[in-house]
């Protein structure tokens, strides 16, 4: 008896949870299929009377959010940041998870260290730098310093991918005749693309999520990212249109919570790693 | 030896050549140049040429604006409340995903989506939920006649604080939950079955084995969001952009209006590095920790 008891509660709190976890979005993406007359009610109604996709065509067309091209400016970013991330994460981290040279551990703190330092604390000398390098408002910015928030935990990811790989493969192509350079880029990089496509979705998610960066080096059409039009909109919009905006976050949030799914189980166990550890 | 350990360094350096120039010239160069351009009055408008101004700037903020102690203090609040809160709930949410209930992997997923969702995407929601006029806390409140009138949540200088609170602790908990399920996993069956063959149960089990052995764990996320949370303003600005007044403003928000919207980068700058130094001496103390737990 006492034993179902337990066992009871164990759902209760789980049900608990996970109402206050997902409530906030469910609440966002229902929101977003009612009329502005259902949104507007002194009593919020669990059931839409006339569903409606009014509010993606405002939040899609010209009379509204127009975020296509936002969303494209984003995509764009995002997936060059993602770039970036991989070319110079597979080459450190190879370094790191493959060799024992002096200075490891010193540049293994560098890395932690580096990830610490974000948005506010580098702002001022970024925009100084951007603007004399005659790129500030420009997609080519962003992804330079989203490279300064992924590059450190990637690289750091990417190490412990090489980690698993067994060194005598490496050995066996060496001898073989194959240099350093294509040992590492025929038998060695094929075996970690698990977690080059994870470290390449976690870079694209943080680059897609930023919105302080892409807040002060852009403001133009062409550069701005979806998450700075968004908050554009709430200012805009903030008191008429809320069923278009809850519409635009949902395509804001629709992209990273997909890729999530996918790429989740690589990424727990990397992240978690150090707490393991511990 | 291995071939490979036998290695050249040069190999091992060549291959991170790369990254390390990415980041010392993209990263430490610009905090090297914050405290440089901390001792000037650059500024975006009006004035053609820098000058420096020696420690014009931080003596400004220390002996002069009388916001800068109360902004401070706000950051405190801000920073340790919010994880504070991120443990309060993380910690329970970890322990019953720990145990066995059906489709856990589900949930686990599941339980990450605040986590990952945009941060401006997060402060819209919430911001609608707290909204004074047609939000659904309001109405759940009147409900339950918990309140009589509608509250302004964002609005009132007494209640924006546990707002913000709330979204935080809502957005950053999952990563908390995270970090302690991993270390639950970590943590040997054999020590719980000799705690109970000497008695213990439920809460005390918690408190005497279970929460000693996640030490580590709680300190290491605990310094990551700390630093977190002290470098991003974005939720802040979203919602309420450091008002009503200057009641939510932080260092982080400071730094930004300082920087752009009152164009002056020198006095933006010079919070920066002091920003900075605070940041250090936590990572500081979070390199250590890893330092000894990986011995």
């Amino acid at each position: 008896m006492r034993r179902l008891y337990s066992v009871g509660m164990r759902y209760v709190f789980l049900a608990l949870i996970m109402v206050f976890t997902l409530f906030p979005f469910f609440w966002l993406v229902f929101n977003s299929f009612k009329p502005s007359r259902e949104i507007f009610t002194v009593r919020p109604t669990l059931r839409i009377q006339n569903p409606t996709l009014e509010n993606y065509k405002w939040a899609m067309g010209p009379k509204g959010a127009n975020l296509g091209r936002y969303l494209l400016n984003s995509i764009f970013t995002a997936g060059f940041a993602a770039i970036v991330t991989i070319i110079f994460a597979t080459t450190g981290g190879y370094a790191l998870g493959r060799f024992l040279f002096r200075g490891r551990e010193s540049i293994a703190i560098f890395l932690i260290l580096s990830q610490m330092f974000q948005g506010p604390l580098i702002m001022v000398p970024w925009y100084k730098m951007a603007s004399a390098l005659g790129i500030i408002n420009t997609r080519l910015v962003l992804i330079l310093i989203y490279g300064t928030a992924t590059i450190p935990t990637c690289t750091w990811l990417m190490s412990g991918f090489y980690g698993n790989v067994p060194e005598d493969l490496e050995e066996a192509a060496m001898i073989d005749g194959c240099s350093y350079f294509a040992a590492f880029w025929r038998v060695v990089l094929p075996l970690v693309i698990p977690g080059i496509v994870a470290i390449g979705l976690y870079s694209f998610i943080i680059a897609w999520n930023d919105y302080q960066y892409a807040l002060i080096l852009t403001s133009s059409d062409f550069a701005k990212t979806v998450q700075v039009g968004l908050a554009e909109l709430i200012g805009f919009f903030g008191k008429t249109s809320w069923g278009g905006i809850m519409a635009s976050g949902v395509l804001t949030s629709l992209p990273v919570v997909m890729l999530f799914v996918v790429v989740q189980r690589y990424l727990v166990e990397g992240l978690t790693s150090g707490a393991v550890k511990g | 030896m291995s071939l490979l350990k036998r290695l050249s360094h040069r190999v091992a350096y060549l291959f991170l050549l790369p990254t390390l120039a990415y980041l010392i010239g993209f990263q430490t160069y610009p905090l090297v140049e914050n405290i440089r351009l901390s001792f000037t009055n650059l500024s975006l408008i009006g004035r053609e040429s820098v000058e420096y101004v020696g420690w014009e700037n931080y003596r400004h903020f220390l002996a002069v604006d009388k916001q800068f102690w109360s902004i401070l203090w706000n950051t405190v609040v801000w920073v340790f409340g919010s994880v504070l809160f991120q443990f309060v709930l993380g910690i329970p949410t970890a322990l019953v995903l720990n145990m066995r209930i059906r489709a856990r992997g589900l949930w686990r997923g599941l339980i990450l989506i605040p986590w990952v969702m945009p941060v401006v995407v997060v402060s819209i929601v919430w911001k609608w939920i707290f909204d004074g006029q047609w939000g659904i806390l309001n109405f759940f409140l009147r409900e339950f006649h918990l309140i009589s009138r509608n509250v302004i949540w964002l609005g009132n200088p007494q209640t924006v604080w546990p707002s913000l609170l709330l979204t935080s602790a809502w957005k950053g908990f999952p990563y908390i939950t995270l970090m302690v399920l991993a270390g639950l996993q970590g943590i040997e069956k054999e020590v719980y079955e000799a705690a109970k063959v000497d008695g213990a149960t439920g809460f005390r089990l918690f408190w005497h084995i279970t929460l000693p052995l996640l030490q580590p764990t709680i300190f290491v996320s605990g310094l990551v969001a700390i630093v977190t949370t002290w470098t991003k303003f974005e939720l802040i600005w979203v919602l309420t952009e450091g008002g009503p007044g200057n009641t939510t403003s932080t260092l982080a928000t400071y730094i930004y209006t300082n920087s752009f919207v009152f164009y002056d980068m020198g006095k933006g700058a010079a919070l920066a590095v002091m920003s900075t130094l605070v940041v250090l001496i936590v990572s500081l103390f979070y390199v250590k920790m890893l330092r000894r737990s990986s011995v």
